[in-house]
């Protein structure tokens, strides 16, 4: 029990390290703007990390399309804003989430591997939206349609904070009591600690599966109809890097990659501390290429060691 | 330490702990040359622990190890490989896609100019190698293609071929039929003239008592001592294994209600065809046969796991003979699966989640710790709590939560495939008295199983498979095990 919470505590604890470490290095750094920037920064990792929780916690490891689902349900949105913001949005959403239906339907049924699937489908999706658009960028800021609400959604605030930040924190929510709490996250937690075993105790597998992958994909949607909005435009390539950025925030939040083990509280740790780390890089001078270099060596090193305990346990088999 | 020319191997005061459990408690352990030893004890007792720290398993035990009389260290089973010690473990080690050859020979592949393949070689060294365990099979043909039993010899002549100075054999018959065991045996007294040393586990004592020449019992993980077998009998290593004597079994069968399951002419081509037979409330019938006799297929069928080509089968009165395993789950007809560590237990899960996910999937949340405490007590399961890790259970306690776990579903059917496959006589007797107190209660359940004693003691009836097909029905009685084993083997009947 004490060494369950002394797991959670632990990326806090790495955050709270990176903060006192961010002051040190400058005055800046603790001042509410930059707290409110580096909360900006990272509501997007946030929200694709919540659904990139739930496939590596139902034992699926990695969403790889998600990244082309966020650039499909903005593309889908800003393509149909001539009908209004919200059924714009609405849209948006549904095309995203009908890429996830579509993956968890396939890795359920067909047991595919679910990373050489979603692989495939983001390179279908890139192939596809290039195609229908002929390359093309979409703008939302045509005069007289929603554009303009559309393209101030990024934007909008509530008091101080973000809209984005408070529409994360939502989404962590939402996403821990469906974790922790109900009925399906318990069953997503028997899928993920052994697929096989699931099937045999009579848990309906192929379901579960399906509704995880919807569940990412609506979050990527979100997270797509946000980051449209910020760049102002709807194209293939937004969203890139997020898959990966996401996989390791689940894995610095102490989701375990083969499933069955983990928490969204962490997992918002994770996101957390890579929030940080990138504002304390930034300020050092580090550019995003090197920061780039940081966070895969941090996914190497943290699925290294966690490798290393389970080998010291003599369960590195399981 | 002297050069000791009897003992081939000599382990002294081996300890090896486990988080806070002492699994193996300095335990001396001495075999000697040309001999077959049999390690004996209950599930738990620290067998296998032991018998993983000759196989290089841990880096951290405590103790020391001499093999003819020189001190090794066993860090990695390739240490362990080099100083002549081939284990055979309980779950195979083989590659199924591949050829048995390449199985046996790998690590050590015969090849021309270090790069290719020597196909000629390859076959010629496997054929060499399977001729000492009395093979006489194409060596090109993949193991996927042969039976339990063959590739049981297989994994055996795969560890011949490196020379070894001390055999392992962990439960190598638990899952073979009376002639294969009998094969097996042949062929072990065999490697024994040629001068092998053999450390034989096994829970079934008239077994060790036909091999052995000396017997080790383990309890607790502490070394209960090492006698002749020519010296002791059976009721003496039983008291020496169990610290205390075993009550004598028997039941009292209640008389069986209406019919619950009903199955006719169910068929899935190729695995089994045309079995029928019906299961009333209350009643135990169990399914004998030979590995390979089409059983565990039938089982997992009747199931919903695998498909049903053919026949139809009524629960209750209802046709279910397509539904999946869930809905068949949720009208109260359940499996209990012989492989518990692939598709029965969430190893990494605790004890507590494992008990209630059946039930879970059911959609009841209503039960909680509860009934887990419940059911942990009325198994008698071993754990530190109900929150440790089903994996860290040994085999006989991982086998009750198994079953466990199905009992808290209150199924209408409950399907046993080998619920005590490789247990210990005390952990046997409580998963008996829970299948006979189930069917008590109304439940009915088909019981599939290799041990015949425990067929003829608790079953109403009998059905007997050979080969995919139904060879005949015995009916209540005192059934006779020979009286099986001849309806196992003979051919079907018109």
């Amino acid at each position: 029990m004490i060494g369950k919470l002394f797991d959670l505590l632990g990326i806090y604890i790495t955050a709270l390290v990176l903060i006192l470490l961010g002051m040190l290095i400058s005055d800046e750094f603790l001042t509410a703007q930059n707290q409110l920037s580096i909360l900006n920064a990272i509501a997007l990792l946030g929200m694709t990390s919540v659904g990139m929780t739930f496939i590596t916690y139902s034992g699926n490891m990695a969403d790889l399309s998600i990244p082309s689902i966020m650039a499909f349900s903005g593309i889908m949105a800003v393509a149909f804003l001539s009908l209004g913001l919200i059924p714009a949005l609405l849209i948006g959403l549904i095309s995203g989430m009908a890429i996830g239906a579509m993956n968890g339907w396939v890795v359920g049924r067909f047991n595919a591997n679910p990373i050489l699937w979603t692989l495939a489908v983001s390179f279908f999706m890139e192939g596809f939206m290039r195609f229908t658009w002929s390359n093309n960028q979409v703008y939302p800021d045509v005069p007289g349609t929603a554009g303009d609400s559309f393209v101030g959604l990024f934007r909008l605030k509530v008091g101080p904070v973000p809209l984005i930040v408070i529409v994360m924190f939502l989404l962590f929510c939402a996403g821990h009591v469906v974790l922790t709490w109900t009925r399906f996250g318990a069953m997503t937690r028997l899928v993920g600690s052994s697929r096989q075993a699931s099937w045999v105790s009579g848990v309906r597998v192929r379901r579960i599966i399906l509704l995880n992958f919807l569940l990412a994909s609506f979050c990527a949607s979100v997270a797509g109809m946000f980051i449209t909005s910020m760049n102002k435009l709807g194209v293939f390539y937004l969203g890139k890097g997020y898959d990966f950025k996401s996989v390791t925030a689940v894995v610095l939040g102490g989701v375990m990659l083969s499933g069955g083990k983990g928490n969204m509280l962490g997992v918002l740790g994770g996101v957390l501390v890579m929030g940080l780390l990138s504002n304390i890089l930034t300020f050092m001078g580090v550019n995003t290429f090197q920061q780039d270099i940081v966070t895969g060596s941090i996914f190497i090193t943290v699925v290294g060691l966690h490798q290393l305990r389970l080998r010291s346990q003599g369960r590195d088999h399981a | 330490m002297k050069a000791d020319p009897d003992n081939v191997l000599r382990m002294e005061g081996m300890t090896k702990a486990f988080h806070s459990t002492l699994a193996v408690d300095h335990v001396d352990f001495h075999v000697r040359a040309g001999e077959i030893h049999a390690l004996m004890g209950e599930n738990g007792a620290g067998k296998s622990t032991l018998m993983k720290i000759l196989a290089g398993a841990f880096h951290d035990y405590g103790g020391r190890i001499f093999i003819q009389g020189r001190e090794i260290h066993l860090h990695s089973p390739i240490e362990a490989k080099l100083h002549g010690i081939g284990m055979v473990f309980q779950e195979l080690s083989l590659a199924h896609p591949i050829s048995i050859m390449e199985n046996i020979l790998v690590g050590r592949l015969p090849r021309h100019f270090g790069i290719f393949l020597d196909q000629k070689a390859l076959f010629r060294e496997a054929k060499r190698c399977l001729e000492q365990v009395g093979l006489d099979l194409d060596p090109s043909i993949p193991v996927s293609a042969i039976s339990q039993h063959e590739a049981q010899l297989v994994e055996i002549a795969k560890v011949l071929g490196n020379l070894p100075c001390i055999l392992v054999l962990d439960e190598p018959t638990s899952a073979l039929s009376t002639q294969e065991v009998k094969r097996l045996f042949d062929i072990l007294l065999q490697l024994k003239r040629a001068g092998l040393s053999i450390i034989y586990i096994s829970h079934h004592l008239h077994e060790v008592f036909e091999i052995a020449d000396r017997v080790t019992v383990l309890r607790d993980g502490k070394n209960m001592g090492t006698w002749n077998v020519k010296d002791v009998t059976p009721d003496h290593v039983v008291q020496k294994m169990v610290g205390q004597s075993i009550q004598d079994f028997h039941t009292e069968k209640k008389k069986p209600g209406n019919i619950l399951l009903s199955a006719k002419d169910l068929t899935r081509w190729g695995f089994f065809h045309r079995i029928s037979f019906q299961l009333r409330k209350g009643e135990i019938l169990g399914v004998a046969g030979l590995s390979g006799a089409g059983r565990t297929e039938l089982a997992r069928s009747i199931c919903g796991l695998d498909p049903l080509d053919a026949g139809s089968l009524l629960l209750d009165g209802e046709k279910l003979d397509h539904a999946s395993c869930a809905a068949k789950a949720d009208k109260g007809l359940l499996y209990l699966t012989e492989d518990r560590k692939n598709n029965g237990l969430f190893l990494r899960l605790p004890v507590s989640q494992n008990l209630l996910s059946t039930l879970l999937a059911r959609g009841n949340r209503a039960l909680g710790k509860g009934a887990v405490q419940e059911t942990l007590k009325a198994l008698d399961v071993v754990c530190s709590s109900s929150e440790a890790e089903a994996g860290t259970l040994s085999g006989g306690n991982q086998q009750k939560v198994l079953l466990g776990k199905c009992l808290l579903c209150k199924p209408k059917v409950l399907v046993l495939d080998e619920p005590s496959r490789g247990v210990d006589i005390q952990a046997k007797y409580r998963i008996h008295e829970a299948i006979l107190d189930l069917a008590e209660k109304g439940a009915s359940v088909l019981l599939l199983s290799s041990d015949l004693p425990e067929l003829s003691r608790l079953s109403h009836r009998i059905l007997v498979m050979r080969n995919g097909h139904k060879t005949c029905e015995m009916e209540k009685g005192g059934f006779q095990e020979a009286e099986i084993l001849l309806a196992m083997n003979r051919e079907a009947g018109p």
